[in-house]
């Protein structure tokens, strides 16, 4: 029996939140296997500063793996990141077998190791503000993601991140 | 010894002077004042670029030593300065950080620059051309002519970079004041017009020449593992660190191993004009402006000191104007990699520098910061931080090492100087 629209859309609203949480706890292979094979990953923002489309970090799906495959390798700021998200919009294509979505999106930072521990460590701010809009594949067995835009609202990001958002 | 008592971690290092400095330089408010005064707003400073202003009318606004700056492009295409201040009641012209004068503003007409606050109007000349019902109010006291706006030194050069100065006596070019140092990027920077991709800003806690010491030292590669992986080999060590005068350096270049970092490919195809594949050129100018090439994409720092222990960073980063839609999202990628705001290298900086500033802020003890390597002047050698003090312990004088007291040639300044006039004797 064929899905329904309805619950596809139930079905991507929970792969997103899914994957807010892997993201949060650092379950990087879970995320990428919730990702197509020619999966599209990009932040950007729109620069007033340069009058500029600007995109900040991204690639294809091999390179995200290798990001996150080298993250031990690199001095990163521990301080964990939560993202608080709200899917607004599912959109279901007419043959079901793709969808966009777009989700407000918070991120916070709570300091671990980012300045002076002993002063600074515990203590949570917001670090960007921003949407994800997402594009989906969908074969009738499974949902995944095949394009992700982070669309940033800030664009001080100061010492920055090297964990994808 | 092993660890040290206070007296012993206060003790003068058993190094030249010259070889460190007090970190009192990097918390002082009153040193930063001074800096404020006797450097900043005596000194050539980048601002933008001229593709962030393609248009006639196009603006940009910026702060130099707390002055707020607006650098317009005008109807003959020119780029001038003038202090984002209006003459009447000193409120800021201009509050976005960049636009276009041909639509006019709520207050004003087009093609003007308009207070918002009393409707007094400028064009990109700077020339005041409305006084809010002057003849009622001023009768014939004040006129036009009068209330013209402050302008600024201003110049495009190396690359459409657009320096501003807000000395008026500068006496010397951008040219002049680069000494020589910026010669090497040149023919790369100078063949075709270059455009500005990347822009992100930075707050960070800590003195902005903690940011310049580290793009002028490369002994902390040992913090990238991008660096240490596509670098470390003779060649890499091999790079020279060469002073010019005013206090700027640059560095030498190598080709990098790309390839060596996973994920990570050869930048060879997009390589700048004049530029050896792979190769990487950075130029450190003083008081604080970087740039830094590498193959198929320029960075540039510019940085605005907010405080003793607080630094905002602007981060650019420039490709070909002429670059297909293709290229360009290469050369993005490039950049991003390694020194987006997500990328590999930048993060782990400006962690490095956070540290720095959390250990040496204002009222910390003072401590002895080393800048000792002596290694012929290559790449881990630290005769850039060495020549920069030298030229800030002039401007400021106040000895880097100990600024209470007055400046005095470094030794090993000294030295070189007696061997290079001997050499000359030869």
């Amino acid at each position: 029996m064929a899905v329904s629209h309805h619950e596809i859309k139930e079905q991507i609203r929970e792969l997103i939140y899914n994957t807010c949480i892997h993201l949060d706890d650092y379950e990087w292979q879970k995320w990428h296997n919730n990702c197509a094979d020619n999966f599209n990953y990009a932040i950007r923002a729109f620069s007033p500063e340069v009058q500029t489309d600007i995109k900040y970090h991204g690639g294809d799906k091999e390179y995200m793996e290798s990001i996150t495959n080298m993250l031990n390798k690199h001095n990163s700021d521990q301080s964990p990141l939560r993202r608080h998200c709200t899917v607004y919009r599912v959109d279901v294509a007419e043959d079901g077998k793709s969808a966009t979505a777009i989700s407000s999106l918070t991120v916070h930072q709570t300091q671990l190791d980012g300045v002076n521990s002993h002063v600074d460590a515990g203590t949570t701010s917001v670090f960007l503000v921003g949407r994800y809009n997402d594009t989906f594949v969908i074969d009738g067995k499974s949902i995944k993601f095949e394009d992700r835009e982070v669309r940033l609202d800030t664009r001080r990001l100061d010492k920055g991140t090297h964990w994808p958002i | 010894m092993s660890s040290r008592n206070h007296t012993q971690w206060n003790a003068t290092p058993d190094l030249q002077r010259g070889e460190w400095v007090d970190s009192r330089i990097y918390s002082d408010d009153q040193i930063f004042e001074d800096e404020l005064s006797k450097i900043w707003k005596k000194t050539w400073i980048p601002v933008c670029h001229e593709s962030e202003l393609k248009e006639a009318y196009s603006f940009r606004t910026m702060t130099i030593a707390r002055e707020p700056v607006i650098v317009v492009r005008g109807k003959d295409m020119v780029v001038r300065a003038f202090l984002n201040v209006c003459p009447h009641r000193g409120n800021m012209i201009e509050r976005r950080p960049a636009g276009n004068y041909k639509r006019g503003t709520p207050s004003g007409t087009p093609k003007t620059m308009t207070c918002m606050f009393h409707a007094w109007s400028f064009d990109m000349k700077g020339k005041c051309v409305n006084i809010s019902r002057k003849e009622a109010g001023y009768q014939d006291r004040l006129n036009e002519d009068q209330v013209g706006l402050r302008e600024l030194k201003c110049e495009v050069y190396f690359g459409g970079f657009v320096w501003v100065s807000l000395n008026d006596d500068i006496g010397v070019t951008v040219e002049e004041f680069a000494a020589g140092s910026l010669d090497v990027l040149a023919p790369s920077l100078n063949e075709e017009p270059l455009e500005v991709f990347h822009y992100h800003k930075a707050i960070i806690p800590c003195n902005y020449k903690l940011w310049h010491d580290t793009n002028c030292e490369f002994y902390h590669d040992y913090l990238h593992y991008h660096n240490r992986i596509t670098g470390f080999n003779d060649a890499y060590f091999a790079r020279k660190n060469n002073g010019f005068d005013g206090g700027h350096i640059n560095v030498g270049s190598f080709e990098v191993q790309y390839e060596n970092y996973e994920g990570s490919h050869g930048r060879e195809e997009l390589s700048f004009p004049h530029l050896p594949p792979n190769h990487w050129y950075m130029i450190d100018m003083f008081p604080g402006v970087n740039f830094n090439l590498r193959g198929s994409a320029l960075r540039c720092d510019l940085m605005t000191p907010l405080g003793p222990n607080s630094v905002m960073i602007e981060f650019r980063g420039l490709g070909l104007a002429s670059d297909s839609k293709k290229d360009r999202q290469t050369r993005i990628d490039h950049h991003n990699s390694i020194w987006g705001p997500f990328g590999r290298n930048l993060h782990e900086d400006l962690l490095a520098v956070t540290g720095q500033g959390s250990s040496m802020h204002p009222l910390a003890e003072s401590r002895k910061i080393l800048h000792g390597r002596h290694e012929n002047e290559t790449i881990h050698d630290e005769n850039g931080m060495r020549h920069y003090y030298e030229e800030w312990g002039k401007l400021l004088n106040r000895s880097p090492s100990d600024p209470d007291k007055k400046f005095e040639p470094y030794p090993v300044f000294k030295e070189q100087e007696a061997q290079r006039a001997a050499a000359a004797v030869e």
